[in-house]
């Protein structure tokens, strides 16, 4: 294969987008056709450019060193590999799922451009196509997020000013970079983060960290969890902003900026994953709704990768970017689980399900697997990916942060044993008419995903020999051991057994809330909820208190107001008061003036010679 | 071929009300729109080939005897003949339509072609007392032209028009007369070389003050200015369009700068007599402006306002300011008759030229409200219509020299300019429509086609500022800017 190919992951997705939107919305299968078959040839494309692994190609753009620079090497190719898949497993998924709205041509159409800014912004090897690819996927979660209709347009311009600050904060953090080292080529940056470097260190962590939608930069994402499409939720959100996020996250840490461990920076960035992995998950218990539940998890998890990233040492790095791939792949298949309980019983409020378990029985299987998964239950990959950020958390020496995690562990699973307990066990729901399992273009997706939660846990070494441990490759000093897959699955450390303790833990919790509850599965987390102290900040969050985004609406609101009546009006009344009622009182003057008399005027054309004269003759002085 | 600019108008003018025997409508369009075609020709493909040569000078004959007439072609009368000649294209395809209710539409083209002659010959004289000649030429023919409604509105303005150009033409008369009597000549050159050798300043400079009031009043500059807004609107709108556009330019700015600036030399007197007079005429034009409830009269008072702004450039008498005061005259041509014209499209369909009675016209005459919003903005001067850079050109000269308050006080009169087209745009085309105009109809074909000619000339002058400058104003410029050079400090003041 040679450079131009690294073209087609970009390009391939945009013809389809356009085909998608030019297809009259009628004529359904061949769309749906030509979307599958579009996403398995970029997936077949996605393995063979792994197995390459190694392209370049780079043609001027606009000057000053801003080239369109592609580059594929170990990392980039694992991340479009792992985007071709979610888009294959989202297309198929969509074919059933997003039939019948509205807009589905225009659906089509962003997922795929979705999909080429994301291959695009994952092969630049410049800053500059970087930052475009990286904004374009601002405008298309723009446009996916208002397909789900009703109030989600609220929520799209939520997503989008958040996305614009974190893109913004990360353009300034290139820009300070450009100016300390002069260049714009990723490949080619690899600085210190002290005094100017550590503002644009912070400053493109930033952007990083508010793409894979870290606290506090998450606001959007319980809100489109109810009002954009589910599909939505499992591909961008789940997904693909994790994979990108990072991805660009580890590349700051590992190559643009020789990040030190336990250096400040290193405590800052473990601090924002603990306070994420943490906070996200107490606000994920006590959610009422799946899919609403499901995206705090979405933040949660984002902690780990972070906290395990913020490490620095090589075991934390790599797990964390192992639960990355990991997250994505149990979340995605989350997500779909709760639109397939969604697809067939039409609700997504725990309140309203129960005993889905007998009709929806795949679904159900699905959903256990990364359930169990994701809670970090052996053996499943988000055990493995979890131990190694323990591990890392524990080697820095601040044992705070392994504590959070752990705390985090225990709050993740007793939210999903109330959730899955709440959905698909207990008593049949009367709130739900008879259903029947979802088709299968709805459950390939789910149990694959499933399928892959257990290959990654069972069998560790192929993830990671395969795909993590090279992207570690010249970072960590020579010699250093590299090999994390001989004791991923070991249950016998004081590691892997607090794990497994806060496990039973959650477990405990769970039962003990839902006795309390008179064995109501969706009122178990009511203890935690009602704990004095906690509750009231609970109150606080549900009022939004904590959200970013609608203090600093409130805030602009407040100064708006304040400035419209200290200084607008009073300069309004100025030129209103003052320099209107000045003008139109030499108006009036001058018009008092212009009688219409003929002997008037011809006064004021002598006038006017006598004037002009006298000043001439004035000046020939 | 110089002599066709004048000639072809005037023996055209002489057999169409021959022609309107025989053809009341068709013929009259045909040949008075052929004739601006091919003074728009002349102008293309022969003047500019002239120019280029160098200043061409004609000495006419007659049955093989020289004649005491000579006809000069610069950068400056070329410049002139092309904006006469394309405004006045304009102007006649608008009268195509807008004429047929008057009736006697020949004898309006006829009147209207020897106007135009008028002014053609006095942008290619060489002779004092031909500009007066060819003066009072344009002169007459606009009084009938202004009087040719008939109303009692219209009489009086023209009767009031031709009272105080009476003595404006008494004066430079005068002025001509004290000229030839100590110079012994009156062709510019004679005149020049005289005034150089002579000690007589008190009186040159009376001479000058004479020049000024016959100019300036032609030209409207504030204290003369007073027989304009009656004359102007009352006359009907394409000729409105003629007089703002073309004349009071032609026989006010034109013969002032020629004569001032290529025959008396701009001496630092006369310069700060005439940026004086330009920076009045300006302010107090603008404020007269905006209590106007009578969208020709608001019109006529911007016209008197923006030559103020035209003299101030010239006044200033640097390059750029010449330069700026002369692009600023070509651009206000444009959008001045197009607004004009509009005016009478609005008249025409509504029957009002009250702006308090209009109101949410743009619904239902999107063409006519377009071309006058973009004739607006020129005006004001927004970026980036031809209007914003001549009036950044002229407020830049007038930095350069270091006239600060000059340059502030054109600043602030274009946002007073911004106000009242404003007020124009509101009143007239946006809000509520006005129930009594719910079945007005847009202007007809040729109407809207010039219109539309003029405001894309506009955008087009103002997007392409650089290639109209330099093949067309720069030459101008250039041929006035010698004048000054060789005149100035030549005389004693």
């Amino acid at each position: 294969m040679t450079g131009p190919m690294l073209l087609l992951p970009i390009f391939l997705p945009v013809a389809i987008a356009l085909i998608a939107i030019l297809i009259p919305s009628r004529v359904r299968y061949v769309r749906e056709g030509i979307s599958v078959l579009g996403s398995v040839v970029l997936l077949y494309f996605g393995y063979a450019f792994f197995t390459i692994k190694d392209l370049t190609w780079k043609v001027s753009w606009l000057g000053n060193g801003m080239d369109f620079d592609l580059r594929l090497y170990h990392f980039s190719a694992f991340i479009l590999l792992g985007l071709a898949g979610f888009l294959f497993l989202i297309t198929l998924y969509s074919t059933v799922k997003m039939k019948n709205v509205p807009r589905v041509r225009e659906y089509y159409a962003y997922v795929f451009l979705t999909a080429a800014f994301a291959n695009g912004a994952t092969l630049s090897n410049n800053f500059v196509p970087l930052i475009f690819f990286w904004e374009g996927l601002l405008l298309t979660l723009y446009g996916l997020i208002t397909i789900g209709g009703k109030d989600s347009n609220r929520t799209a311009v939520k997503s989008f000013i958040l996305g614009g600050f974190c893109d913004f904060s990360m353009i300034l953090g290139v820009a300070i970079l450009w100016k300390i080292t002069g260049t714009l080529t990723l490949s080619e940056i690899s600085v210190k983060p002290e005094g100017l470097a550590a503002v644009s260190f912070i400053l493109m962590v930033i952007g990083a960290i508010g793409k894979a939608g870290a606290m506090p930069f998450h606001t959007w994402i319980p809100d489109a969890a109810i009002d954009a499409p589910v599909s939505v939720m499992a591909f961008i959100p789940a997904a693909l902003e994790k994979l990108l996020g990072i991805y660009f996250l580890a590349r700051i840490t590992l190559d643009f900026f020789q990040l030190e461990k336990n250096s400040t920076l290193a405590i800052v960035l473990m601090t924002i994953g603990a306070a994420t992995i943490v906070l996200a998950v107490f606000m994920a218990l006590i959610q009422k709704d799946f899919k609403r539940l499901l995206s705090y998890h979405a933040v949660s998890q984002v902690g780990y990768m972070i906290l395990g990233i913020g490490t620095a040492v090589p075991i934390g790095i790599a797990g964390g970017i192992f639960h990355m791939i990991n997250h994505a792949m149990y979340k995605c298949g989350l997500f779909l689980s709760s639109g397939s309980v969604e697809h067939r019983c039409g609700t997504t409020e725990l309140k309203k399900l129960g005993g889905m378990r007998q009709e929806m029985p795949l679904t159900a299987f699905g959903f256990a697997v990364c359930a169990l998964a994701i809670s970090g239950v052996w053996p499943l990959n988000g055990f493995v990916s979890k131990e190694m950020v323990f591990h890392g958390a524990v080697e820095t020496g601040y044992i705070v942060f392994a504590i959070a995690a752990w705390v985090g562990a225990i709050l993740t699973f007793a939210s999903f044993l109330k959730a899955g307990h709440s959905v698909f066990l207990g008593p049949r729901s009367q709130d739900v008419p008879a259903v029947k399992e979802s088709e299968s273009p709805v459950l390939i997706p789910i149990l694959t995903l499933a399928g892959l939660c257990i290959l990654f846990g069972v069998y560790n070494k192929l993830p990671l020999k395969g795909f993590i441990e090279p992207i570690l490759e010249g970072h960590v000093e020579a010699g250093e051991h590299l090999d994390f897959s001989s004791h991923a699955l070991a249950l016998f450390n004081p590691i892997a057994l607090i794990s497994v303790g806060c496990l039973v833990i959650a477990l405990l919790l769970h039962l003990y809330g839902w006795r309390k509850a008179g064995q109501k599965a969706y009122l178990a987390s009511e203890p935690v909820h009602k704990f004095p102290v906690i509750k009231q900040i609970y109150d606080l969050a549900e009022r939004r208190i904590f959200d970013i985004y609608e203090q600093g609406v409130r805030f602009l609101k407040w100064l708006s107001g304040v400035l419209f009546k200290l200084i607008d009006r009073p300069i309004d009344a100025v030129y209103e008061k003052g320099v209107t009622a000045v003008g139109r009182a030499f108006t009036g003057l001058l018009q008092a003036a212009h009688t219409g008399h003929y002997a008037n005027y011809l006064a004021w054309s002598i006038g006017g010679l006598l004037a002009v004269a006298g000043i001439i003759s004035l000046l020939l002085r | 071929m110089v002599f066709l600019f004048i000639a072809l108008p005037l023996v055209v003018a002489g057999i169409l009300p021959l022609v309107g025997k025989i053809s009341k409508k068709v013929l009259p369009d045909l040949l008075v729109n052929s004739v601006f075609v091919i003074l728009l020709a002349l102008v293309f493909f022969e003047g500019r080939g002239l120019v280029a040569q160098d200043a061409a000078i004609k000495q006419l004959f007659w049955f093989g005897e020289p004649l005491n007439i000579r006809l000069m072609l610069d950068g400056f009368s070329l410049f002139m003949l092309f904006a006469v000649s394309l405004v006045g294209f304009a102007i006649s395809l608008f009268s195509i339509d807008y004429m047929d209710h008057y009736g006697s539409k020949a004898n309006f083209y006829a009147l209207f072609l020897v106007m135009i002659a008028g002014m053609n010959g006095l942008l290619l004289v060489t002779d004092l007392f031909q500009i007066y000649i060819f003066l009072e030429v344009a002169a007459v023919a606009s009084y009938a032209l202004v009087a040719f409604g008939l109303g009692q509105d219209e009489l009086e303005a023209s009767f009031k028009y031709l009272m105080l150009s009476a003595v404006a033409s008494a004066f430079l008369l005068a002025g001509i007369v004290i000229i030839f009597g100590v110079t012994g000549g009156l062709d510019f050159e004679t005149v020049s070389q005289g005034l150089r050798a002579l000690d007589a300043r008190y009186l040159v400079g009376l001479c000058a003050a004479f020049f000024i009031l016959g100019f300036g009043l032609k030209a409207a500059l504030v204290p003369f200015h007073a027989w304009l807004p009656d004359a102007h609107p009352s006359a009907p709108a394409p000729i409105s369009a003629a007089l703002s556009g073309l004349l009071i330019k032609v026989s006010g700015v034109y013969a002032l700068t020629r004569v001032f600036l290529n025959v008396f030399g701009l001496t630092p007197a006369l310069s700060t007599v005439l940026m004086y007079l330009g920076v009045i005429s300006m302010v107090v034009a603008a404020l007269l402006a905006l209590g106007q409830t009578d969208i020709k009269r608001m019109l006529a008072y911007s016209s008197i306002s923006q030559v103020g702004y035209i003299v101030l450039g010239i006044g200033l008498g640097t390059p750029l300011g010449i330069l700026g005061g002369l692009f600023h005259l070509f651009n206000h041509a444009l959008a001045k008759s197009l607004l004009f014209l509009n005016s009478g499209s609005i008249q025409m369909s509504t029957g009002t030229r009250n702006l308090d009675e209009m109101g949410g016209l743009g619904k239902r005459m999107p063409v006519t409200a377009g071309t006058t919003l973009i004739g607006s903005l020129a005006i004001a001067g927004v970026p980036p219509l031809n209007g914003f850079w001549s009036k950044l050109i002229i407020i830049v000269a007038l930095v350069q020299a270091k006239q600060w308050a000059f340059a502030l006080i054109a600043v602030l009169v274009s946002v007073l300019t911004l106000w009242y087209y404003l007020v124009i745009q509101r009143k007239a085309f946006f809000g509520q429509l006005n129930e009594r105009w719910s079945a007005v109809r847009e202007a007809p074909f040729w109407m809207t086609v010039s219109t539309v000619l003029l405001a894309l000339l506009c955008i087009a002058t103002g997007i392409f500022f650089a290639g109209t400058v330099n093949s067309w104003i720069r030459p101008a410029a250039d041929a006035l800017v010698k004048g000054v050079q060789t005149t100035l400090g030549s005389l004693g003041f």
